[in-house]
């Protein structure tokens, strides 16, 4: 179970910045072992690239980022290897067969027993008709299980899902909820990046609200609430809408112009 | 259990000073993370992980050739080209002055073993290096990622995948395609050629034993072509001062050949292999080769940023010069196109895809002179070509962005079509129009100059109306799809033929009148035997007409456009 003493994902001061454009602002964070971790925000957030920049897909401006014992900006490929990681908008490769692309995924982190973990994962996800279907033949939402499946074949702790849900029916979503809650109930980890609250109050122990590539709030999600009668949804609007209103009562605009 | 995930944010200037430099070094000893009792693996490196992705890569890039056209029309694009290889063969006799034909001053009159070796080697030598640009195509992948393609290229960003074992999978995939599609047919052709003549009264002057070498010596220049664009577009990519080390190192080589420091047989490996046939040549020049192409893709960095950067409105001023289209959904996608072409950063590149054909027309001006080429090639005889390379810049314009999100709009792909072939015309007129004012300068034919440009723009809009009409949206999955190049050929040749013999009765010497008895009789020793200045004005009524009915035709085939993709889905 969690390891109080050495948790998984130490980040400090990390920050991202194009420019003049500040994409997540200095941010620390400790992820603890056996957490199902919620980062939650609107669009264009600064979500997504905070899970780059801890999964090691984005070097970060400046400050330090450690997961699983694996220097992320030394070392992206082994840590890499041992995650797994569903991003938000990309597809598998467009002309590789589901089983061809698990296959290719699998012998590049090194994974014993590969062929019957594909098939255990193919069958999982129902995409045995579809194996030999090229991925760009593939709906959005079978394509979106081929990435699941590749995030999940070689089973690892530590899980960093971003919008894992797109584009899934409601079967297949009932499943992953399901096997997500029993991996961390199993002593896995999740860190979780989504717009869709509905999946903090089932799903998270712990969950922030981000916007603006700042962190508003943090904490257990009942404590975020000022009242019985607050729904997180109502939460969200009073930390976002602040947040929104504070932006705009800044002055400055850091845009590049061509 | 008690958990304590913790996240909180900092300001900029807690944190960093104005040059963006930390005010405080992160203390990395108060980072201890744990991999929780996980066994951790250790992802594939080197040769294993080479071998994986190459393996892949190879498979993607014959479905991605499949897809446009299908398994049998790829197939029989080796047949066509060992076929064209084959008459190519049996035509050498009639070049190198063997042919029954040809019996007095040769030497003069014909191409030398070789200089027929060079005009090999330095067209594969150039596509080549046209075809290397891996590390544009590979940051291309990666920023195109989240659309609805997805390339392995771009896997890196995502899977515990070195980004130069990528690249150099990539490079060596790549290699292994054109040799098996492109090379291996062509001996094949020249082996059938050398069959007929042990079969047959045909007379090929090719020995068998000069195959092997041949397919050696092209495998050595299209690897040596690879690796030499695969480094100067790594070096490109690397920013300064590297961006600048690529171009001038293509430049003091080409001095350095042109002066003569560098022997020309010695410049390109396979050039040295074919005139040499020396298998330690053949060795030598692949490692070197393919330890360029590793040198290459080690530059590569695991870069896998997108830029986030705000641009000032485009579309509008660009939409707004438009007028002259109307208020058509054309006009609205021309100046969608253009933005895409200016903010993707390709016009360069685009350019430089252009002007490179135009270039080796001057080079092919200087052939004329160097072999004394017995046809009287002028100004005329070079408009057509012109229009001819219009094909590459469409290919570009197709590859640009992803059409995928245009289904949903109330549009046709037609209409996008027709659009790229616009922007086509605007972006690259002036530069068809100025190269061509250079050659009647150079070749001072000013006299030629306005029937030259009428024929250099009908030719132009011909070609890229039959490419679109053709390939759609496609043409660069289009050149594996033996059933649409044979249209193409059939379609480009034909015209530029015509164009090209009529031309003959514009210059100084009237090869036009007595041309198909001349050179059948004398092969390349043809020679002129009179002027006839009514054959004169008959040739230019023959030009001004073809060009005429290349318009017309080019008419017929905008129309078509609509039957043919009218009801297909945006997809490139």
């Amino acid at each position: 179970m969690g390891n109080k003493e050495s948790p998984l994902v130490i980040a400090k001061d990390i920050a991202k910045r194009y420019g003049d454009f500040v994409a997540l602002h200095p941010l620390n964070v400790q992820v603890d072992s056996g957490e199902f971790f919620g980062v939650f925000g609107p669009n264009g957030a600064g979500k997504s690239t905070f899970m780059k920049l801890l999964t090691g897909q984005l070097k970060p401006s400046i400050g330090e980022i450690e997961v699983l014992g694996i220097n992320a900006k030394k070392n992206p490929q082994k840590l890499k290897a041992n995650i797994g990681i569903v991003p938000e908008s990309e597809s598998p490769p467009s002309f590789l067969t589901p089983v061809e692309f698990l296959d290719f995924v699998a012998r590049l982190r090194g994974v014993e027993n590969r062929d019957e973990k594909v098939e255990y994962w193919l069958d999982w996800f129902g995409l045995e008709e579809k194996r030999d279907t090229m991925c760009k033949d593939l709906s959005k939402g079978q394509r979106q299980k081929v990435m699941l499946a590749c995030a999940f074949i070689h089973k690892p702790k530590l899980l960093f899902l971003d919008e894992p849900f797109a584009n899934l029916d409601p079967i297949y979503q009932r499943k992953c909820r399901e096997w997500l809650m029993d991996h961390v109930a199993n002593g896995g980890t999740i860190f979780l990046c989504s717009h869709v609250l509905e999946m903090a109050e089932r799903m998270c122990n712990r969950m922030a609200i981000i916007n603006h590539g700042r962190v508003l709030a943090a904490g257990k999600v009942s404590d975020l609430k000022q009242s019985s009668d607050e729904t997180l949804e109502d939460v969200f609007i009073r930390l976002v809408g602040k947040s929104i209103e504070e932006v705009e009562s800044m002055d400055g605009d850091s845009s590049e112009e061509e | 259990m008690s958990l304590s995930t913790t996240i909180s944010s900092r300001n900029w200037e807690d944190v960093v000073d104005v040059d963006g430099n930390l005010l405080k070094p992160v203390d990395t000893s108060a980072i201890n993370t744990t991999s929780d009792d996980q066994t951790l693996l250790d992802p594939l490196t080197g040769w294993s992980a080479f071998s994986a992705t190459f393996k892949v890569m190879f498979l993607e890039e014959w479905r991605k050739s499949i897809d446009f056209a299908k398994a049998r029309q790829v197939l029989t694009f080796p047949l066509m080209l060992a076929l064209i290889t084959m008459v190519t063969t049996i035509g050498l006799q009639f070049l190198v002055g063997s042919g029954a034909a040809q019996s007095s001053d040769i030497d003069a009159k014909t191409f030398s073993w070789s200089e027929l070796r060079f005009a090999l080697h330095l067209p594969l030598f150039m596509f080549s290096m046209g075809m290397g640009m891996f590390a544009f195509k590979g940051r291309d992948a990666i920023l195109k990622r989240t659309g609805e393609k997805m390339e392995l290229l771009a896997a890196p960003a995502l899977q515990p995948l070195n980004n130069s074992i990528a690249h150099f999978s990539y490079f060596i995939k790549d290699l292994v395609f054109y040799v098996v599609m492109i090379l291996t047919p062509i001996i094949f052709g020249m082996a059938l050629g050398l069959l007929l003549d042990s079969y047959t009264a045909i007379n090929t002057p090719l020995e068998w034993s000069s195959l092997p070498w041949t397919w050696a010596a092209m495998v050595l220049t299209l690897a040596q072509g690879l690796a030499v664009a695969f480094l100067v577009s790594v070096l490109w990519l690397r920013g300064k001062p590297f961006t600048t080390f690529g171009p001038a190192l293509v430049v003091i080589a080409g001095i350095a050949v042109g002066l003569g420091l560098i022997p020309w047989d010695q410049a390109m490996l396979g050039l040295a292999v074919q005139t040499k046939q020396s298998l330690a040549w053949v060795v030598g020049g692949l490692v070197i080769t393919i330890l360029a192409g590793g040198f290459a893709s080690s530059l590569i960095l695991d870069d896998f940023d997108v830029h986030v950067v705000q641009r000032a409105d485009l579309f509008e001023p660009i939409y707004n010069k438009l007028g002259f289209l109307g208020n058509s959904e054309l006009r609205l996608l021309v100046a969608k196109e253009f933005v895409d072409l200016i903010r993707s950063g390709t016009m360069k590149k685009m350019l430089i895809s252009y002007a490179v054909p135009l270039l080796v027309l001057l080079g092919l001006a200087w052939l004329v002179d160097f072999a004394e080429f017995p046809i009287p090639f002028n100004l005329l005889s070079y408009a057509p070509f012109l229009g001819f390379f219009g094909f590459n810049f469409y290919s570009w314009l197709t590859i640009l962005d992803s059409p995928d999100f245009m289904n949903g709009l109330p549009l046709r792909l037609t209409q996008l079509i027709r659009a790229k072939v616009v922007v086509y015309f605007i972006a690259t007129s002036w530069i068809s129009v100025l190269f061509f004012i250079l050659m009647a300068w150079r070749l001072d034919e000013w006299i030629s100059l306005p029937t030259g440009l009428i024929v250099m723009i009908c030719n132009s809009i011909y070609i890229v109306a039959l490419t679109a009409y053709l390939m759609g949206m496609r043409p660069n999955k289009a050149i594996f799809d033996s059933s649409i190049m044979i249209w193409f050929y059939l379609g480009t040749v034909a015209p530029l033929l015509m164009l090209f013999l009529l031309s003959f009765t514009q210059g100084d010497v009237a090869l036009y009148g007595n041309w198909w008895d001349r050179v059948g009789q004398d092969g390349l020793d043809a020679t002129s035997t009179y002027f006839d200045p009514e054959q004169m004005r008959g040739g230019y009524y023959g030009i001004i007409g073809v060009s005429g009915v290349l318009l017309i035709l080019s008419a017929i085939l905008w129309k078509m456009m609509d039957k043919k993709w009218g009801d297909k889905p945006f997809e490139n």
